[in-house]
């Protein structure tokens, strides 16, 4: 207990859990937008496409997360305006810009010698690893993009329902859907330092996926979804750092046994 | 004015044309019913009178274009695709609409209105087809529209449900002089409530009164079959 207690006096460990409960909220609250449109695709296309953004940046001598939204945002445009000029399916879409990015990052990686400690970490996640650079950074896109969805929440769901209906009502359906993919692609890149390209979408899919089996109202499945999303990413921190486990995979093992845990209850309440 | 004027509308997708020089009026207070085969333009007509597609021509809604009148419309979709184990009540989708001072009294109202104010607190994905239209048509008369467009909207729901649903349409038509334009396929159903029926298959093939456009020949003409027309004892527009 006196170790557990201990965990929160490093500051490394303290950035960790700061950024980890903002992000936590964010990615929960993004996720129920993600589930009812069932774009979880998009998220781990987003992902993994950033991965050309993070080599670029390393090549360059750069911090890589401001690249990294960078490239995340002109992907997220680019396959939204694909999406709306061509008739190719969204699923194909992302799925090109999600292979070629890739590709592109495995390019630029070998033109850098020696190995790459930042790399491994944008790939599997590293919570610990927050600079202080980068925890303002974190905080205040995550503050940014919450206030986003808290200001056009309405109009977002209402776009998740019918976009047809939701143009009736009178809401800019083409701005905020541009919108919404954008605040996506940059929320999942802000997770990428947590989770790692390969993972991060978990945290946007796990938490909603097990809100939505329990809850009995919209307003119920978004606080179990945060509530869940908190508690993951909180014990998820604490246990990688007892047992010495890697931070983003032991996240998700948690969420997922939450997950187990949450059908096994909502199948007993029937 | 007419509630709906629409000349020389023609939607075009490549080189498939699947409107083609549509011009008409709708009158102001009727109930306007758009029937016509599969295929034939009726829920592309309907979107290029809400302003959901691009077209050629000239469409105007109470004298204006379309998106400059949105708040004098309401919509009820054709089918609702949105994943129905999403836990959402029908009064949290009521709210998502209104953004009303005092939008809780119009929700009330306006459930009260369809009958379903008693299901307020359950959860969407457990409505019965004929049920979740009466919401939808709740929510699309929230912003108190002086038209509703509905497309197909009792499609899927039993006889029972659609004569119930069609008089409640009747209801808002005759009671709340809201105009009214449906699509359907159902020839029974035009001519025992529209009062006026605009026969497409890409190009306008009749327009009119039921009892008077709706005949053996049209229908031949419209569906390209043959088919015979029995005149409804108890229809208070023949």
């Amino acid at each position: 207990m006196t170790n557990i207690a201990e965990i929160f006096t490093y500051p490394f460990m303290q950035r960790a859990l700061i950024s980890g409960i903002f992000l936590a909220a964010l990615l929960a609250c993004l996720g129920i937008f993600v589930v009812l449109r069932r774009m979880a695709f998009f998220g781990d296309g987003i992902a993994h496409a950033s991965l050309a953004g993070i080599a670029l940046a390393l090549l360059a001598g750069t911090n890589p997360l401001p690249i990294a939204i960078a490239y995340a945002i002109v992907i997220a445009v680019g396959i939204y305006l694909l999406e709306k000029k061509t008739s190719l399916s969204s699923d194909t879409i992302i799925g090109i810009f999600f292979t070629a990015s890739m590709a592109l990052g495995v390019v630029i990686i070998t033109l850098q010698s020696g190995y790459q400690p930042e790399l491994i970490s944008f790939l599997f996640g590293n919570i610990l690893s927050i600079s202080g650079a980068e925890l303002p950074l974190i905080v205040s896109g995550v503050v940014i993009l919450l206030l986003f969805l808290l200001i056009f929440f309405k109009p977002l769901v209402q776009i998740a329902f019918d976009k047809d209906m939701a143009y009736i009502n009178g809401v800019n359906v083409t701005f905020l859907d541009l919108a919404q993919y954008i605040t996506l692609s940059v929320a999942v890149v802000l997770g990428v330092k947590i989770l790692g390209i390969i993972l991060v979408s978990a945290l946007i899919i796990i938490p909603p996926a097990t809100a939505k089996l329990l809850a009995g109202s919209f307003k119920g499945m978004m606080i179990i979804s945060v509530l869940i999303s908190e508690l993951t990413i909180l014990l998820g921190i604490i246990v990688s750092y007892v047992y010495d486990l890697p931070t983003g995979a032991t996240i998700v093992l948690v969420g997922t046994a939450i997950f187990i845990f949450s059908l096994i209850l909502s199948k007993i309440k029937k | 004015m007419p509630a709906v004027s629409v000349n020389n509308l023609t939607v075009q997708y490549g080189d498939s044309r699947i409107l083609d020089g549509l011009t008409f009026d709708i009158v102001e207070g009727s109930i306007t019913a758009i029937i016509g085969p599969n295929g034939s333009g009726k829920t592309t007509l309907l979107k290029a009178l809400l302003g959901l597609i691009s077209y050629r021509g000239d469409i105007k809604v109470f004298g204006q274009a379309t998106k400059n009148v949105r708040h004098e419309i309401g919509y009820v979709p054709q089918r609702f695709t949105f994943d129905k184990s999403f836990p959402i009540t029908v009064n949290e989708f009521m709210t998502l609409a209104s953004d009303k001072k005092y939008f809780k009294k119009d929700i009330q109202f306006q459930l009260k209105e369809v009958g379903m104010w008693s299901a307020k607190d359950q959860l969407i994905g457990s409505l019965s087809g004929g049920q979740l239209q009466r919401v939808l048509i709740a929510n699309a008369l929230l912003n108190g529209p002086k038209i509703v467009f509905l497309d197909e909207a009792a499609s899927g729901i039993d006889i029972k449900g659609e004569r119930s649903f069609f008089e409640l349409i009747k209801h808002l038509n005759e009671d709340h002089q809201v105009t009214i334009v449906f699509v359907s396929h159902e020839v029974d159903i035009v001519h025992r409530y529209a009062t006026q029926v605009l026969c497409l298959n890409k190009k306008m093939i009749c327009m009119g009164k039921p009892a008077e456009v709706l005949t053996t020949q049209t229908l031949q003409k419209l569906y390209d079959i043959n088919i015979s027309l029995y005149s409804h004892q108890n229809d208070k527009h023949s």
